[in-house]
């Protein structure tokens, strides 16, 4: 707003209170919620003039107030200031317009701008993805309260059930931008020696439309929550008479489309902006694991959109997808939701994964057993995951001639999952192991990974899965890939990036102690509940049935651990963040081009020329002394052309 | 298997004399897990899985037992070898020389591949297989059918072989060594059928009739029909007993029911 002089940027001036806050995130919140009232007031004298009997149409207001929430924030934020000033042909943005933008001298007030600097949407991504963690380990906490014993204790079913979706559809979010989101915008294009991401102002949009997600996420509190689970299945979705569903409906529609921008520009990045050198062969396996992540959340998020455009329309205009009694099918739904929701749990899975093996190569001192091999074994889960959405519809009662085709996509699965441990095992064996909090977190990681994939088994086969289908153990087994696998793989990521982010040094022994607290809590807790869901116990419990107690109650005092860790872990790094020691440019001894440049890391990353690039950034062992690696092949592979001679899949 | 790749790469002859065989420890300790994991499982497996009183059950459990013992030598060599080289290739503080940069050969790659693709494979075929023999069973004229109506948040069965309905009762009854097989429908949303101990389990969807599987349960008993599918307020509220009895007390439950033989 207001800066029409955009030819001195240069000059020193002295920011007034004003030029401040407009536009900030303030002025958004404020304008947004303007707009929300007006657009809200609007629809609903609208809706009760057309209305026969003179009532408004409750879902219709709702979903108009977020659509003002929405235009007024960006509004407020200043997101239409580049269409203004450099739209409509008027002239190109300067490169101090451009540093102005990215937001150079304006100190710690630039986290809560429209800023276009990856580094600071990096920073945004994570503190939000910290946060958003807390409540919904919060969620997770009354739930193991409410079913530590038989009845309804605590919570009344409904207060349950919104909890219990708002848990799901919280964590789920965050996992899937909890990789991509802090390290894939603040690491990755320095990783490929880039200067910024290929569309900067597309950056600062994808993450403030997360962010303007979670006042319609949290607003489902006052309207009545929703009592669908984080699946939002559709006959019950549209039955349900409460606006909170609508809330429900309208993230996702927020939040696949923050996802679907940050994807898109992800893929860019990497396309054209990686530097002299880098060619697909020198990738670090992190962009890797970033990129096919990206890719298959563009394929698999536009039926999420749809799925739920369709369950408003059933609310908002009374159309019928999914009424059987007016033609539609509840099936539909169902596929529309899981092309979206299988392929969606390997968008979490492939950055976290790829974020390990990074952290092991470095603590190993090794370079990735099989580079190739890991990287083909990515591709793999992302060529075959887009098709394996059907297994969560063994037992919907619908045609099961697929059941075979989805059965065999679904367990050819483990194929490149096997490579990718054999990589991780791989590069483990015969290093030099330095102990360390990232690498305690690729540990357990791999433990729970083995555990969850295991399980998976059995719920991908279908006989065993006439047996355990909506159960406890279902729940158990996503909670042992998603949390005990991809979020330990974030929290290795974090304690590894963390010093180069920040700039300041975790304590390691609180680090040490978060990671043993949430390992024990967590398999004793999910360990329980396999067993709560082998004896039958349904998901979405508000009640727990007397023959489960004992495992829950079980599960209850475990999460207890769970909760520690947490608390543990938001000490250290609210600690660090005030008294934290500063961390080195090259905290780890790691190879990768992000520990080459100072920290914090400049404006434009790269002072003066960006680096070239002649190696894979694992090259160690290389400077051994001959005698040592004896073995002619071994130092042949390394000093010629590193993993150039392995693997010609 | 052929990890002995590993060990092969490295080149361990002349390097480091005094080097303990790393690789061939850790196969030992693996194969030794596994085999004392597997017995410990067979042992108390039938403690920890569902309890199977029907011709499905007893075939699912078993389906369960052969995949647990082939998943225990996957899951302990990751174990195995993690944990081994933690313990013994660990560095006190930071390392100041690298590993022995180490790549797995082709034969390493293609016989790992060709393992876990068997092993996949064999899940595949035998999931095919089990389930194909469980579903195959066609129904006879001495099959009880039973109609199942899920609404929020309780079930309706009806016994059109007898004209009878379950009326609300909260218990029904089922007779014992008899066939059965459940047509399931929904009145309003999306509810899951499920009998875990007789291994019945199929979707309620409005405006759709689901079938499940011919079942016969096998043990006379009192087991119970919950709702496995979220379908709002009191969806862990809805759930109802179903006794397994012989078939003359079905008879005369089935009158008491308004029903007629």
């Amino acid at each position: 707003m207001s800066s029409t002089t955009s030819t001195t940027v240069a000059e020193v001036k002295h920011p007034t209170l004003f030029n401040r806050l407009v536009p900030s995130v303030v002025s958004g919140i404020v304008l947004g919620i303007i707009g929300a009232v007006i657009a809200g007031v609007l629809i609903n004298k609208i809706t009760t003039a057309l209305s026969p009997d003179s009532v408004p149409n409750d879902d219709a207001v709702t979903v108009a107030a977020y659509l003002g929430w929405l235009l007024f924030f960006f509004i407020g934020i200043g997101a239409f200031n580049g269409i203004i000033k450099w739209g409509f042909n008027r002239h190109e943005a300067t490169p101090a317009e451009e540093l102005e933008l990215a937001g150079k001298d304006q100190g710690l007030w630039r986290y809560f701008r429209y800023t276009t600097d990856h580094k600071v949407v990096g920073m945004q991504y994570l503190f939000t993805v910290l946060v958003l963690f807390f409540l919904g380990s919060m969620g997770a906490f009354m739930i193991r309260l409410e079913q530590s014993r038989p009845g309804a204790i605590f919570f009344d079913p409904s207060t349950y059930n919104t909890i219990v979706g708002m848990h799901g559809m919280l964590m789920i979010a965050t996992t899937i931008v909890m990789v991509s989101g802090p390290f894939g915008n603040f690491i990755l294009p320095i990783m490929i020696g880039a200067r910024d991401m290929a569309f900067p102002r597309l950056n600062a949009l994808s993450y403030w439309l997360l962010f303007s997600a979670i006042p319609i996420f949290l607003s489902t509190l006052f309207l009545g929550g929703f009592p669908t689970g984080w699946t939002g299945y559709a006959p019950l979705s549209v039955q349900e008479l409460t606006p909170g569903m609508d809330a429900y409906c309208f993230l996702i529609l927020v939040f696949a489309t923050s996802t679907t921008v940050a994807a898109m520009n992800i893929v860019t990045t990497v396309l054209v902006m990686r530097t002299k050198g880098m060619t697909w062969g020198r990738l670090p396996i992190f962009v890797w694991g970033v990129v096919l992540s990206v890719i298959l959340s563009l394929t698999a998020f536009p039926s999420f959109i749809v799925s739920q455009i369709m369950v408003l329309m059933d609310r908002v205009f009374n159309t019928s997808f999914f009424l059987a009694a007016s033609g539609g099918s509840g099936w539909l739904y169902e596929h529309l939701f899981w092309f979206m929701g299988h392929p969606e749990v390997y968008v979490i899975a492939l950055p976290a994964m790829a974020a390990a093996a990074e952290v092991t190569a470095v603590f190993s001192r090794k370079p990735l057993f099989g580079y190739r091999v890991m990287v083909s074994g990515l591709i793999g889960i992302c060529v075959l995951s887009v098709l394996v959405w059907g297994h969560h519809l063994y037992t919907s009662g619908s045609e099961n001639a697929l059941a075979a085709p989805y059965m065999l996509d679904t367990e050819l699965i483990s194929i490149p999952t096997g490579l990718f441990f054999l990589g991780m095992i791989g590069t483990l064996w015969r290093g030099k192991i330095w102990v360390t909090v990232p690498l305690l977190f690729v540990v357990g990681m791999l433990v729970n990974f083995v555990i969850g994939g295991i399980t998976g088994i059995y719920l991908a086969d279908l006989p065993t899965d006439e047996i355990l289908h909506g159960g406890m153990f279902v729940t158990a087994h996503f909670h042992f890939t998603l949390v005990g696998s991809m979020v330990f793989g974030f929290f290795a990521g974090f304690y590894y990036w963390f010093p180069k982010m920040v700039g300041k040094r975790l304590n390691p022994m609180l680090g040490t102690l978060h990671f043993w607290l949430f390992e024990v809590g967590f398999v004793g807790t999910f360990g329980a509940l396999f067993y709560a869901g082998l004896q039958g116990e349904p998901r979405w419990s508000a009640n727990v049935a007397p023959p489960f107690a004992t495992a829950n109650t079980i599960a209850s005092l475990f999460a207890v651990l769970i909760a520690a860790s947490v608390f543990v872990g938001a000490y250290n790094v609210i600690y660090t963040l005030v008294r934290g020691e500063p961390a080195d440019a090259d905290e780890w001894g790691a190879k990768t081009l992000e520990w080459t440049v100072p920290t914090p890391v400049p404006l434009e990353n790269f002072e003066g020329e960006l680096p070239v690039v002649t190696s894979l950034p694992y090259n160690y062992g290389a400077s051994l002394p001959e005698p040592v690696t004896s073995a002619a092949e071994i130092t042949g592979a390394i000093t010629q052309a590193p993993m150039q001679t392995q693997g010609q899949e | 298997m052929s990890e002995p790749n590993i060990e092969g790469n490295a080149g361990n002859a002349s390097t480091a004399p005094a080097e303990p065989r790393h690789m061939r420890r850790a196969i030992i300790i693996w194969i030794v897990l596994s085999v004392v994991l597997i017995a410990i499982w067979l042992a108390v497996s039938q403690f920890i899985l569902p309890q199977d009183a029907s011709s499905l059950g007893a075939g699912d459990n078993f389906t369960f037992n052969v995949f647990t013992v082939l998943s225990i030598p996957v899951a302990m060599f990751v174990f195995v070898f993690l944990a081994y080289s933690l313990l013994v290739f660990r560095t006190r503080g930071r390392p100041t020389e690298d590993g022995i940069p180490l790549q797995p050969r082709l034969s390493l790659q293609v016989g790992w591949l060709g393992i876990t693709s068997l092993l996949c494979l064999f899940l595949v075929i035998w999931g095919l297989f089990a389930f194909y023999q469980e579903t195959s069973a066609a129904a006879t004229p001495n099959t009880l059918v039973v109609q199942v109506t899920a609404q929020q948040w309780q079930w309706t069965f009806n016994y059109p072989q007898y004209n009878a309905a379950s009326n609300g009762a909260q218990v029904i009854e089922l007779p014992v060594n008899r066939p059965v097989i459940f047509y399931v429908t929904s009145d309003d949303v999306l509810h899951g059928f499920a009998i875990q101990a007789l291994g019945v389990r199929v979707d309620a969807n409005p405006g759709e009739v689901t079938t499940t599987a011919v079942v016969t349960p096998t043990q006379i008993g009192s087991y119970t029909v919950r709702c496995v599918e979220l379908c709002g307020l009191l969806h862990s509220y809805m759930w109802e007993s179903v006794k397994v009895v012989s078939t003359d007390s079905f008879n005369s439950w089935i009158q008491s029911q308004g029903g007629h033989l």
